[in-house]
């Protein structure tokens, strides 16, 4: 079953709580969590900051994220040797990245791009749509 | 080698499993050392909680550091007496290992652990992993010989600068040989960030200690919140230790961070409580 896109009003019903979760994970003030901030660029997130912001969302959100769940989902059917090869993102990988991360600024997506820097494109609402998307997991709905 | 599984292990037996899920165990906390840290105790739980990952990851990863949600310090344990431990294990796998846990002794509850993870990491990098399995066994299996551990010297903490009652810097040579780096670990060394943690509070506490209370009771340490380990900590490795109070009412809470070559290793939030609150 194709996947429903995700609105902006299911977005802004979770970024409060997400912003906060990442706020207090980063420690650091809310007020510097933008929507499209790079989590490591512009946050200083490290991978253990990854790992406690998940667990933080899914007591908060009472859902399951399965750890490698974003990229799991970017690649969807494409075998992982179309994805990736020798570490980097294949064109295609690049392709499916970008439409998957829809809310990451294009000029980000850079070329070529290792595998291990995905995350450096993680924003705020990516998170957000993690969180709607288990939640929708969670109701059965696609 | 005599420190492997004895100088900085807090698990003497494993008395309950269930497979990936929750174990109970127990550690004697040898007599004749001149005290116990509280940290310590969490040590233990997290240990107890490291053989159940283990385990269930059959001996190929194993958690090293991580973080911690919330500790909450219940009471004192003396040298002799016996720590029983319990840890709840709410998720595991190849990545990361999330479980809360508590000790008691003699049935009362002196530590509690929630929200803790710890990162899954390749067993053989730290360890041999055979050797590992086969302590397990021994864990499992009637346990091992209690005593092994004979205390730790804490490190001394150099201040830096301070504005009494409010903030306070300090330098922390990590020792750059100590019996615990050969049990934690014996393939790559890496300073216990429950040891670190200790040099935290101490100093936290000193700061306290300068603020005005009169007639109170001694503040003590009741609750740590979100600490973070970022990076490992290595022999030698030169630290700065901050800790910045702020009050309310009759807690006082603490900032908690520690910095090595201007970067943020590890962070945490603690409140000290009058003894009889704690």
């Amino acid at each position: 079953m194709a996947q429903r896109d995700i609105t902006k009003e299911e977005i802004q019903a979770v970024y409060p709580t997400v912003a906060q979760i990442l706020a207090d994970a980063l420690g650091c003030d809310v007020d510097r969590v933008k929507l499209d901030a790079s989590l490591i660029e512009d946050l200083d997130a490290e991978s253990i900051d990854f790992l406690d912001l998940v667990f933080r969302l899914e007591r908060a959100f009472k859902v399951k994220i399965p750890r490698g769940k974003i990229v799991e989902d970017a690649r969807g059917d494409l075998p992982e040797s179309d994805f990736e090869q020798k570490g980097l993102v294949t064109e295609v990988g690049l392709k499916r990245l970008r439409e998957f991360l829809s809310e990451v600024p294009p000029e980000r997506f850079r070329t070529p791009m290792k595998s291990a820097d995905i995350p450096r494109l993680f924003t705020p609402e990516t998170f957000c749509k993690v969180v709607v998307r288990a939640q929708r997991a969670a109701q059965g709905s696609p | 080698m005599a420190e492997h599984f004895s100088a900085f292990s807090f698990v003497d037996r494993i008395t309950e499993l269930e497979a990936g899920t929750r174990a109970k165990g127990q550690f004697a906390v040898p007599d004749g050392l001149p005290y116990f840290p509280a940290c310590l105790v969490a040590e233990a739980v997290g240990q107890l909680a490291a053989w159940v990952a283990m385990h269930h990851a059959g001996f190929r990863r194993r958690p090293v550091a991580g973080l911690a949600g919330e500790t909450r310090f219940l009471g004192e344990v003396t040298p002799g007496q016996c720590l029983d431990l319990e840890v709840e294990i709410e998720s595991c796998d190849d990545e990361a290992v999330a479980y809360g846990g508590c000790a008691r002794v003699a049935g009362a509850k002196v530590l509690d652990l929630s929200h803790c993870v710890g990162p899954m990491l390749p067993l053989e990098d730290f360890d041999a992993p055979e050797a590992v399995q086969g302590r397990f066994q021994v864990l499992r299996d009637g346990g091992a010989p209690s005593g092994g551990f004979r205390g730790v010297v804490p490190p001394e903490l150099v201040v830096i600068d301070r504005r009494p009652g409010e903030r306070v810097r300090a330098a922390l040579h990590v020792p750059a040989a100590a019996p615990f780096f050969a049990d934690h670990f014996p393939r790559r060394a890496v300073f216990p960030g429950t040891l670190l943690l200790d040099s935290q509070i101490r100093l936290a506490r000193g700061l306290a200690d300068e603020l005005p209370r009169p007639g109170a009771s001694p503040l003590v340490p009741a609750r740590v919140t979100d600490v973070k380990i970022r990076s490992f900590i290595v022999p030698g490795q030169a630290i700065e230790l901050e800790a910045q109070l702020s009050r309310v009412g009759d807690v006082v809470g603490a900032t908690l961070t520690a910095r090595s070559n201007g970067k943020q290793i590890a962070t945490g939030r603690l409140e000290l409580a009058p003894r009889e609150v704690a």
